[in-house]
Protein backbone atom coordinates (compact mmCIF):
# COMPACT_ATOMS: atom_id res chain seq x y z
CA UNK A 1 0.00 0.00 0.00
CA UNK A 2 2.84 2.39 0.87
CA UNK A 3 4.47 1.66 -2.49
CA UNK A 4 1.26 2.61 -4.31
CA UNK A 5 0.93 5.80 -2.23
CA UNK A 6 4.54 6.73 -2.94
CA UNK A 7 4.04 6.10 -6.66
CA UNK A 8 0.92 8.28 -6.76
CA UNK A 9 2.65 11.12 -4.85
CA UNK A 10 5.73 10.85 -7.09
CA UNK A 11 3.52 11.07 -10.20
CA UNK A 12 2.25 14.47 -9.09
CA UNK A 13 5.51 15.98 -7.83
CA UNK A 14 7.62 15.55 -10.98
CA UNK A 15 6.53 16.94 -14.37
CA UNK A 16 6.15 14.78 -17.48
CA UNK A 17 8.63 15.14 -20.33
CA UNK A 18 6.82 16.90 -23.16
CA UNK A 19 8.79 18.48 -25.96
CA UNK A 20 7.85 21.69 -27.77
CA UNK A 21 6.94 19.81 -30.97
CA UNK A 22 3.83 19.75 -33.21
CA UNK A 23 2.61 16.55 -31.49
CA UNK A 24 2.27 18.41 -28.20
CA UNK A 25 -0.63 20.32 -29.80
CA UNK A 26 -2.65 17.11 -29.44
CA UNK A 27 -2.92 17.92 -25.73
CA UNK A 28 -5.72 20.31 -26.70
CA UNK A 29 -8.03 17.41 -27.60
CA UNK A 30 -8.77 16.17 -24.03
CA UNK A 31 -9.12 19.79 -22.92
CA UNK A 32 -11.69 20.52 -25.64
CA UNK A 33 -13.55 17.33 -24.63
CA UNK A 34 -13.61 18.45 -20.97
CA UNK A 35 -14.89 21.92 -21.90
CA UNK A 36 -17.61 20.45 -24.12
CA UNK A 37 -18.77 17.92 -21.50
CA UNK A 38 -18.95 20.50 -18.69
CA UNK A 39 -20.65 23.05 -20.93
CA UNK A 40 -23.27 20.59 -22.16
CA UNK A 41 -23.86 19.33 -18.59
CA UNK A 42 -24.90 22.85 -17.62
CA UNK A 43 -26.83 23.73 -20.78
CA UNK A 44 -28.99 20.69 -21.58
CA UNK A 45 -32.47 20.90 -19.99
CA UNK A 46 -32.46 17.13 -19.31
CA UNK A 47 -29.53 14.71 -19.16
CA UNK A 48 -30.17 11.50 -21.12
CA UNK A 49 -27.18 9.35 -22.09
CA UNK A 50 -27.90 9.12 -25.84
CA UNK A 51 -28.86 12.76 -26.34
CA UNK A 52 -26.00 13.98 -24.12
CA UNK A 53 -23.38 11.98 -26.05
CA UNK A 54 -24.81 13.17 -29.37
CA UNK A 55 -24.71 16.83 -28.30
CA UNK A 56 -21.17 16.44 -26.94
CA UNK A 57 -19.97 14.77 -30.16
CA UNK A 58 -21.52 17.50 -32.34
CA UNK A 59 -20.00 20.37 -30.36
CA UNK A 60 -16.61 18.62 -30.06
CA UNK A 61 -16.54 18.00 -33.83
CA UNK A 62 -17.61 21.60 -34.57
CA UNK A 63 -14.84 23.05 -32.40
CA UNK A 64 -12.17 20.80 -33.92
CA UNK A 65 -13.30 21.50 -37.50
CA UNK A 66 -13.40 25.24 -36.80
CA UNK A 67 -9.90 25.12 -35.29
CA UNK A 68 -8.57 23.22 -38.31
CA UNK A 69 -10.12 25.80 -40.67
CA UNK A 70 -8.60 28.69 -38.66
CA UNK A 71 -5.20 26.92 -38.65
CA UNK A 72 -5.35 26.43 -42.44
CA UNK A 73 -6.31 30.08 -43.00
CA UNK A 74 -3.46 31.27 -40.76
CA UNK A 75 -0.97 28.92 -42.47
CA UNK A 76 -2.09 30.20 -45.91
CA UNK A 77 -1.78 33.82 -44.75
CA UNK A 78 1.69 33.17 -43.32
CA UNK A 79 2.72 31.45 -46.56
CA UNK A 80 1.37 34.33 -48.70
CA UNK A 81 3.16 36.95 -46.58
CA UNK A 82 6.51 35.15 -46.42
CA UNK A 83 6.70 33.84 -50.03
CA UNK B 1 -41.92 37.37 -1.24
CA UNK B 2 -41.68 38.39 2.45
CA UNK B 3 -38.38 39.84 3.75
CA UNK B 4 -37.69 36.70 5.78
CA UNK B 5 -38.16 34.32 2.84
CA UNK B 6 -36.03 36.62 0.72
CA UNK B 7 -33.24 36.32 3.31
CA UNK B 8 -33.52 32.56 3.43
CA UNK B 9 -33.48 32.49 -0.37
CA UNK B 10 -30.25 34.48 -0.50
CA UNK B 11 -28.76 32.22 2.19
CA UNK B 12 -29.77 29.13 0.19
CA UNK B 13 -28.13 30.56 -2.95
CA UNK B 14 -24.97 31.26 -0.94
CA UNK B 15 -24.93 27.70 0.43
CA UNK B 16 -25.38 26.27 -3.10
CA UNK B 17 -22.55 28.47 -4.43
CA UNK B 18 -20.19 27.66 -1.55
CA UNK B 19 -20.91 23.92 -1.76
CA UNK B 20 -20.36 23.96 -5.53
CA UNK B 21 -17.00 25.66 -4.96
CA UNK B 22 -15.99 23.33 -2.13
CA UNK B 23 -16.63 20.15 -4.15
CA UNK B 24 -17.26 20.42 -7.92
CA UNK B 25 -20.81 19.24 -8.66
CA UNK B 26 -21.99 19.40 -5.04
CA UNK B 27 -24.20 22.41 -5.77
CA UNK B 28 -26.09 20.45 -8.41
CA UNK B 29 -26.29 17.44 -6.06
CA UNK B 30 -27.99 19.67 -3.48
CA UNK B 31 -30.55 20.58 -6.16
CA UNK B 32 -31.16 16.83 -6.77
CA UNK B 33 -29.48 16.97 -10.20
CA UNK B 34 -27.53 13.76 -9.60
CA UNK B 35 -26.49 13.05 -13.22
CA UNK B 36 -25.29 16.61 -13.79
CA UNK B 37 -23.39 16.51 -10.49
CA UNK B 38 -21.58 13.28 -11.40
CA UNK B 39 -20.65 14.54 -14.89
CA UNK B 40 -19.39 17.87 -13.52
CA UNK B 41 -17.41 16.23 -10.70
CA UNK B 42 -15.77 13.67 -13.00
CA UNK B 43 -14.94 16.21 -15.71
CA UNK B 44 -13.44 18.85 -13.44
CA UNK B 45 -11.51 16.45 -11.22
CA UNK B 46 -10.11 14.60 -14.27
CA UNK B 47 -9.09 17.84 -16.02
CA UNK B 48 -7.47 19.21 -12.87
CA UNK B 49 -5.69 15.91 -12.13
CA UNK B 50 -4.41 15.71 -15.72
CA UNK B 51 -2.93 19.20 -15.33
CA UNK B 52 -1.24 18.20 -12.09
CA UNK B 53 0.04 14.94 -13.58
CA UNK B 54 1.53 16.67 -16.64
CA UNK B 55 3.03 19.70 -14.90
CA UNK B 56 3.31 18.43 -11.29
CA UNK B 57 1.91 20.36 -8.33
CA UNK B 58 4.50 23.03 -9.19
CA UNK B 59 1.99 24.52 -11.66
CA UNK B 60 0.04 25.84 -8.67
CA UNK B 61 2.17 28.84 -7.88
CA UNK B 62 0.49 31.65 -5.93
CA UNK B 63 3.66 33.79 -5.98
CA UNK B 64 5.11 33.46 -9.49
CA UNK B 65 1.91 32.84 -11.46
CA UNK B 66 -0.80 34.77 -9.63
CA UNK B 67 -3.26 35.21 -12.56
CA UNK B 68 -3.20 31.42 -13.20
CA UNK B 69 -3.62 30.80 -9.46
CA UNK B 70 -6.78 32.94 -9.39
CA UNK B 71 -8.33 30.64 -12.02
CA UNK B 72 -6.95 27.48 -10.34
CA UNK B 73 -8.45 28.32 -6.95
CA UNK B 74 -11.92 28.28 -8.55
CA UNK B 75 -11.59 24.47 -8.52
CA UNK B 76 -11.88 24.29 -4.76
CA UNK B 77 -10.49 26.09 -1.69
CA UNK B 78 -8.35 22.96 -1.20
CA UNK B 79 -6.13 24.26 -4.03
CA UNK B 80 -4.88 26.90 -1.57
CA UNK B 81 -3.37 24.03 0.46
CA UNK B 82 -1.49 22.83 -2.61
CA UNK B 83 -0.36 26.41 -3.29
CA UNK B 84 1.01 26.64 0.25
CA UNK B 85 2.81 23.31 -0.23
CA UNK B 86 4.47 24.40 -3.49
CA UNK B 87 5.67 27.72 -2.06
CA UNK B 88 7.15 26.15 1.07
CA UNK B 89 8.70 23.06 -0.55
CA UNK B 90 9.77 24.70 -3.84
CA UNK B 91 8.48 22.48 -6.64
CA UNK B 92 9.75 24.01 -9.88
CA UNK B 93 8.42 23.30 -13.37
CA UNK B 94 9.35 24.96 -16.67
CA UNK B 95 8.65 24.74 -20.39
CA UNK B 96 5.83 22.90 -22.14
CA UNK B 97 4.76 20.74 -19.14
CA UNK B 98 4.33 23.94 -17.12
CA UNK B 99 2.24 25.55 -19.88
CA UNK B 100 0.02 22.50 -20.37
CA UNK B 101 -0.36 21.92 -16.62
CA UNK B 102 -1.31 25.54 -15.98
CA UNK B 103 -3.78 25.61 -18.88
CA UNK B 104 -5.46 22.36 -17.76
CA UNK B 105 -5.74 23.31 -14.08
CA UNK B 106 -6.90 26.86 -14.87
CA UNK B 107 -9.49 25.76 -17.42
CA UNK B 108 -10.77 23.23 -14.85
CA UNK B 109 -11.17 26.11 -12.40
CA UNK B 110 -12.99 28.29 -14.91
CA UNK B 111 -15.27 25.37 -15.82
CA UNK B 112 -16.08 24.97 -12.13
CA UNK B 113 -16.88 28.70 -11.97
CA UNK B 114 -19.34 28.15 -14.83
CA UNK B 115 -20.89 25.25 -12.89
CA UNK B 116 -21.09 27.33 -9.68
CA UNK B 117 -22.93 30.12 -11.52
CA UNK B 118 -25.20 27.54 -13.18
CA UNK B 119 -26.03 25.85 -9.86
CA UNK B 120 -26.87 29.20 -8.21
CA UNK B 121 -28.98 30.20 -11.23
CA UNK B 122 -30.85 26.87 -11.17
CA UNK B 123 -31.50 27.28 -7.43
CA UNK B 124 -32.82 30.80 -8.02
CA UNK B 125 -35.06 29.67 -10.89
CA UNK B 126 -36.56 26.83 -8.87
CA UNK B 127 -37.35 29.08 -5.93
CA UNK B 128 -38.91 31.64 -8.27
CA UNK B 129 -41.05 28.91 -9.90
CA UNK B 130 -42.39 27.62 -6.55
CA UNK B 131 -43.45 31.14 -5.43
Amino acid sequence: MLMIDAFVVASFTAPEKIGANPQSMLWLLPLVAAIVVAYKATKLPEIKAGNFLKEVAILFGSIIVFMIIIALVLCTLAWLITE
Amino acid sequence: MTPRSKESHVLFLLIVGLLAWLVPGAGHLLLKEKKRAIIIFATIVLTFSTGLYVGSIGVINPVGATPWYVAQIMNSPMVAGLGHLTTTRHYFVYGRPSEIGQIYTSIAGLLNLLCIVNAVYLAHLRRAETN
